[in-house]
């Protein structure tokens, strides 16, 4: 099994492998695993527990959009908030610039200014009681910027994010439509000026025309100030609009990680082509007939043994219930956890 | 989009001001007739309690035996005079100060210090959650009317041993509301978000928490208080609380029971002042929930 | 279920204990002579010293506390000071004596209650609603005892239609269930009704209020379900919140009646406790005082397993 650093160099864009040396990876994943026990019986011990996250891997390079798709109950939120520090993994790192958070080296104050999230529920996401530039100021306050400079800070993200802030900066959360509302959680996640904004679903609950303005506005920030994204969503057509590299997750682990264009094209997991295959065509002469996924994911309290997709996988062997595949290299920053890539698994279709 | 203006150099004046939450729910509550009137009243009887040494026609203490139990509506005592010849037009309107005094208190200080708790439980979960709302649950336990009887009969009669009693009874139902109001605002999204932006748990409930926390609680208070009323002038009416010749209307209604057959209009009218007040505030405080459930 | 049921017995265990240990320090950390009604003013100390060892108020509270729960769990709670009694009986007699009226402002309370709420949640905001509404309020806002007095006045004083007080012409100890006996529970029963009475109508009206405007009910009706149908449906859906109301109410209907027993003279568990707040009754007071907060704790207990028999997500949460 190739080493951590080896499949994190493997999984960098290719165009840092020509020039000579991996770029430094911006964010870093190593092995984590976030498991929710489940509380039964009459004493209230954890009999079971949910593997949201079990064993992810992933680098983040910067200025790249990298993508997480996968279907409900996979894990990309609990990733998501485990990449935050939102909920304490289990085990396993997050790694800014290669520091932990938490540490001496990185506090965790710090680690927040430099990563920040936009969550899908826009109204949730804000305080009905706060104005729409005190809920884009309180940020900076909290890191020691003075009110004043903060709330001159929000209006100027106002005005980045599109909405006028002689109209919007006094009004309501409830006052502001869906689109609005996400734009001025894009403005309160820039306030910090982090290097790092992960979106998590962020777009899903819009409607497509919005969706589409708020798409090309994250577009725009992310070329003016030199942002990295992580983009979750169950979107496949969206995802493959806006990132560099795709991630896909089944049942709490990596599938496959790389460009985008090979995964839509040619995925190497056989879950990656049924999922992108799923994706219906607009060309009335390339229906559909048949869906390429058969079943419903299976529970995570109790994924299958060995490799997760066997139980809906065309071509599983006996190996694909024994062994867990890891993520080997398939191509160039293309990396996929299933035994037909990896030679020496013992897999009939294995390459030799 | 064209900006005349850069927008760091807009000032304050120039933003457009969406009326706050507690201007939107006065403006809402204005329009509710049953509401403006019950406020009315209540502020009417507050009045009534201020200016009571000004107002009162007689000395409510000084009685004379030979003008007792004189029905209502006698020339100098428009509502008649008590056992003890008081007037009763005076002492009803110092029993406003004292009753309204020991229906408020109580919950005032209910209020502290059972947000305090609540919140303190809800935000902070986990242990210290289970250890305060179990202890709260085992005073809780006691139905309030007993449990304000026996502390009262306890700490023998008075009007402070009332009041502490009261407040005892009151704190429980307060924290378990203040608890489940944080709870569930703990775990919404801008909570989330507040915490992913870096801040600490006391900025956090500063600034998200107590917003939107402390409006419920305090209607829940405010429904409480004609409860600590009836509670208080029922703790009265036994010889508890308030002792006589205290003018309280529940104390009052105890006195007269005597005339109860010879005189039923001078027993009523304690009552029917604990019963409009009561009234008033439930209405007020149902007018109050109504504006405050602003709908986006 | 067993086990959600098995787990909130559990759970009630060390509220119980709590309970306990409250009344007793409410009994004995109060100030006053607990042997105030039994000996003369003037007894030597001698003799206060005897009778403070005989009722064993001399040793340590912990002792005291520790003896009294252990005789408690057998069934006996001691003695009455005043009348010389066991406790136990007195208690049983004022208990049943007021489950009698419980029960009865029980019945005339919700019924009345369920049908104003639903009636007012129903037709939400037309006058139907206004009146129901209205009169849930003057329920829930008037001072029962003050209620009880007034229809005292106008029916005994002035209609002497109903007697003002007692327990009937043997009193309780005689009860019969004939007419005789069961207007004097009228007055004090309807009284007692009247609070409940507001808070579930309510309780009720804000339910049906909520249900109604749910999405799934415009579906059955597209469904073309009858009225009843829909009304099954709300009841359903009702149900576990109004439980658990009329189960706190139920619980304060035992034990919180006593102004309204002082007020009718009824001997029930509320006039028992005034009386021993009174004397000074220490074992008669802890031990009254016990077995109502029991009472309220194990019927709460029941209506989270009733409603959870109702709804079985609560148990999941």
């Amino acid at each position: 099994m190739a080493s951590d650093t080896a499949i994190a160099a493997a999984a960098a864009p290719s165009a840092a492998q020509t020039a000579g040396e991996p770029s430094r990876a911006l964010l870093e994943a190593v092995e984590l695993v976030k498991h929710f026990p489940i509380k039964s019986g009459v004493f209230g011990r954890a009999n079971a527990v949910v593997r949201a996250v079990d064993g992810v891997n992933f680098s983040l390079y910067p200025g790249e959009t990298l993508g997480i798709v996968g279907e409900s109950g996979c894990g990309k939120s609990t990733t998501a908030r485990v990449l935050m520090n939102l909920i304490k993994a289990d085990s396993g790192n997050v790694l800014l610039n290669g520091r932990a958070p938490g540490t001496p080296e990185l506090s965790l104050k710090e680690f927040r200014s430099q990563v920040q999230m936009v969550f899908q529920d826009s109204y949730a996401s804000l305080n009905p009681r706060l104005t729409v530039e005190d809920s884009i100021a309180y940020g900076p306050t909290v890191h020691g910027l003075g009110g004043g400079e903060a709330v001159r800070r929000a209006r100027r993200l106002l005005d980045r994010v599109g909405l006028d802030p002689r109209r919007f900066a006094g009004r309501y959360p409830h006052e502001l439509s869906g689109g609005q509302r996400q734009r001025v959680n894009i403005a309160r996640a820039l306030a910090l000026e982090p290097k790092v904004i992960i979106l998590d679903e962020a777009v899903s609950a819009l409607d497509k025309s919005v969706e589409a303005q708020v798409l090309n506005l994250l577009l725009d920030l992310k070329d003016e100030i030199g942002l990295t994204y992580i983009f979750i969503s169950h979107d496949l057509e969206v995802v493959r609009f806006i990132a560099n590299r795709v991630m896909v997750m089944y049942l709490g682990r990596v599938a496959e990680i790389g460009p985008t264009d090979a995964l839509y094209t040619g995925g190497r997991h056989p879950y990656t082509t049924a999922l992108l295959g799923s994706m219906l065509s607009m060309n009335p002469d390339e229906r559909t007939m048949e869906a390429p996924l058969a079943g419903d994911p299976p529970n995570p309290i109790d994924p299958p043994s060995g490799c997760r997709f066997h139980t809906r996988c065309a071509m599983a062997e006996s190996v694909c219930s024994a062994k867990t595949p890891a993520l080997t290299v398939s191509g160039a920053g293309h990396l996929a956890a299933c035994h037909m890539v990896d030679p020496t698994s013992g897999h009939s279709k294995a390459a030799a | 989009m064209v900006q005349a203006v850069a927008p760091a150099m807009i000032d304050d004046t120039s933003i457009e001001r969406s009326p706050g939450y507690w201007s939107t729910v006065w403006r809402r509550f204005r329009r509710d007739p049953v509401a403006m009137i019950a406020l009315g009243v209540i502020l009417l009887l507050i009045l009534i309690a201020i200016l009571a040494p000004y107002i009162t026609p007689h000395d409510p203490y000084r009685g004379a035996t030979l003008r007792r139990l004189r029905p209502p509506g006698t020339p100098g005592h428009w509502l008649g005079t008590d056992e003890l010849g008081r007037d009763m037009l005076s002492r009803l309107i110092y029993g406003a100060r004292l009753s309204l005094f020991m229906g408020v208190t109580p919950v005032f200080f209910a209020l502290f210090i059972g947000s305090a708790i609540g919140i303190t439980a809800g935000y902070v979960g986990g242990w210290v959650n289970t250890i305060l709302m179990r202890t709260i649950d085992i005073i809780f336990a006691f139905p309030s009317v007993l449990l304000a009887i026996a502390l009262s009969g306890a700490m023998g009669a008075g009007i402070v041993n009332g009041l502490i009693s009261l407040t005892i009874v009151f704190i429980p139902p307060i924290a378990r509301i203040a608890e489940s109001v944080t709870t569930s605002v703990r775990n919404l999204d801008y909570v989330e978000a507040a915490r992913a932006s870096g801040a600490g748990g006391l900025s956090i409930v500063r600034k998200h928490v107590l917003g939107n926390v402390l409006g419920p609680i305090f209607v829940y208070g405010m429904s409480l208080i004609a409860v600590s009323m009836i509670l208080a002038s029922g703790l009265s009416f036994l010889g508890l609380g308030v002792r006589p010749p205290e003018p309280e209307w529940g104390l009052m209604l105890n006195t007269l029971r005597t005339a109860l057959y010879t005189q039923p209009m001078l027993c009523a009218l304690p009552g029917i002042m604990i019963f409009i007040t009561s009234i008033s505030f439930n209405l007020l405080t149902d007018g109050l929930r109504s504006a405050m459930d602003i709908k986006a | 279920m067993l086990t959600y049921i098995a787990k909130r017995v559990i759970y009630t265990l060390p509220i119980m204990l709590g309970v306990t240990i409250v009344c007793f320090l409410l009994v004995h950390l109060a100030p006053g002579d607990p042997l105030v009604s039994v000996l003369p003013p003037d007894a030597s100390e001698q003799l206060r010293q005897q009778m403070m060892a005989l009722y064993g108020f001399d040793r340590p509270y912990a002792e005291q506390f520790i003896k009294w729960l252990g005789r408690a769990l057998g069934g006996d709670l001691g003695t009455s000071i005043r009348t010389n009694r066991p406790v136990v009986a007195e208690v049983s007699k004022a208990v049943s004596n007021t489950l009698m009226l419980a029960a009865l402002a029980t019945v005339i309370g919700f019924v009345l209650g369920g049908l104003f709420g639903f009636v007012a949640g129903s037709f939400r905001d037309t006058w139907i609603d206004k009146v129901a509404s209205a009169i849930s309020v003057a329920g829930v806002s008037v001072p029962h005892y003050w209620l009880g007095m007034v229809l005292v006045i106008i029916f005994s004083a002035q209609l002497g239609w109903l007697p003002p007080t007692g327990a009937g012409p043997g009193g309780s100890d005689n009860w019969v269930w004939d007419w005789a006996h069961i207007r004097h529970m009228i007055l004090p029963a309807v009284t007692m009704s009247v609070i409940p009475m507001g808070i579930i109508a309510r309780t009720v009206r804000a339910l049906v209020a909520e249900i109604l405007s749910q999405e799934f009910i415009a579906g059955l009706k597209a469904k073309g379900t009858s009225s009843f149908g829909i009304f099954k449906h709300i009841v359903k859906n009702a149900a576990p919140t109004a439980l658990a109301v009329m189960g706190i109410q139920l619980g304060y209907l035992l034990g919180g009646s006593i102004l309204i027993e002082t007020v009718f003279s009824w001997p029930g568990t509320g006039l028992l406790l005034s009386d021993a707040i009174f004397q000074r009754d220490l074992p008669l007071l802890q031990g009254t005082i016990l077995v109502l907060a029991c009472f309220f704790v194990v019927l709460n207990l029941m209506v989270d397993v009733v409603q959870t028999a109702i709804d079985p997500r609560i148990a999941r949460s």
